[in-house]
C-alpha cells in the first residue's frame, strides 16, 4: 500500500508499544494478533529502530500480510493484515 | 508445519547475561519456537524461590563496575526485569524451564518448590542432551 492508502486505513486493533525498547513491540504484536480474526488489520506503534524491520519480517514469516509503514513524528506505524 | 526447536544450556547466574538470554528467548517465543531451557550450575541460584525480586543479589558477567549504569539504563528504557522475559515467553510459546538436579543441590534447592514457580521441573543431564539432539538451534549462555 502507498502512504496515502495507509493514512486512510482504519485498524481493527492498535498496539501502542512506543514506551518499550526491542523486543517489547514484537512481543506486544505477538500477544495482540491472537485477538484478531483473519483479514483484520493491526497497527503497531513503535519508536524503536530495530522494530521497524523486525515486525514486518515477523508478520510475513507468520503468514500475515505486511501492508506498510508510516513514519510519524518520532515513531513508526506498522500495518499488517492477519492471515 | 512443526515448530522449530531451540535448546539452551543456561549456565549464567549474572543479571546482564540473564537479561540477554531473556531477550533471545522471548524473540524465539514470538516466532513460535518450542524452547527447552536447562539451567546449569550458576544459573540455578538465580531461579531459587524469591530471587526474581532480588536483582541486587545477582552479579554482572562483564563490566561489574558499570552495574548501576547498566541497570539504570534498562529501567529508563522500560525494559522488563530479566525473569519477566522468561515469564512472557512461557505465555507466548511452548517454553520449558528445567533445573539441573546437581545445580539445584549446589544452592540448596532439592525440590521443585524450592524454585520460582516458572520452573517446570528438575531434570538430569540425559534429558538435556536428548533435547539438544532433537533441536534445530542450541545455545550455551
Amino acid at each position: 500500500m502507498d502512504q496515502e492508502e495507509l493514512k486512510n486505513l482504519t485498524a481493527d486493533k492498535t498496539v501502542d508499544a512506543r514506551g518499550t525498547a526491542c523486543p517489547g513491540p514484537l512481543l506486544a504484536a505477538k500477544k495482540a494478533i491472537g485477538d484478531l480474526g483473519s483479514g483484520e488489520i493491526m497497527e503497531v506503534l513503535s519508536a524503536d529502530e530495530g522494530t521497524r524491520r523486525d515486525v514486518p519480517k515477523w508478520a510475513q514469516k507468520k503468514g500475515h500480510e505486511y501492508l506498510g509503514t508510516l513514519e510519524d513524528s518520532g515513531y513508526f506505524r506498522i500495518f499488517m493484515k492477519k492471515g | 508445519m512443526e515448530n522449530k526447536k531451540m535448546s539452551i544450556g543456561l549456565f549464567t547466574g549474572s543479571i546482564d547475561k540473564l537479561t540477554a538470554a531473556g531477550v533471545l528467548i522471548s524473540g524465539a517465543a514470538a516466532d513460535d519456537m518450542d524452547i527447552d531451557i536447562f539451567v546449569l550450575l550458576q544459573g540455578a541460584r538465580a531461579f531459587l524461590k524469591g530471587m526474581g525480586d532480588k536483582p541486587e543479589k545477582l552479579g554482572m558477567a562483564e563490566n561489574a563496575d558499570l552495574r548501576e549504569e547498566f541497570l539504570g539504563s534498562l529501567k529508563e528504557l522500560n525494559v522488563m526485569p530479566w525473569m519477566e522475559f522468561f515469564r512472557v515467553s512461557k505465555e507466548l510459546a511452548n517454553v520449558k524451564i528445567y533445573i539441573c538436579s546437581l545445580a539445584g543441590k549446589v544452592w540448596g534447592g532439592e525440590k521443585l518448590e524450592d524454585f520460582e514457580d516458572l520452573v517446570d521441573d528438575i531434570t538430569g543431564i540425559g534429558e538435556c542432551i536428548t533435547s539438544m539432539q532433537e533441536s534445530d538451534i542450541h545455545l550455551f549462555i
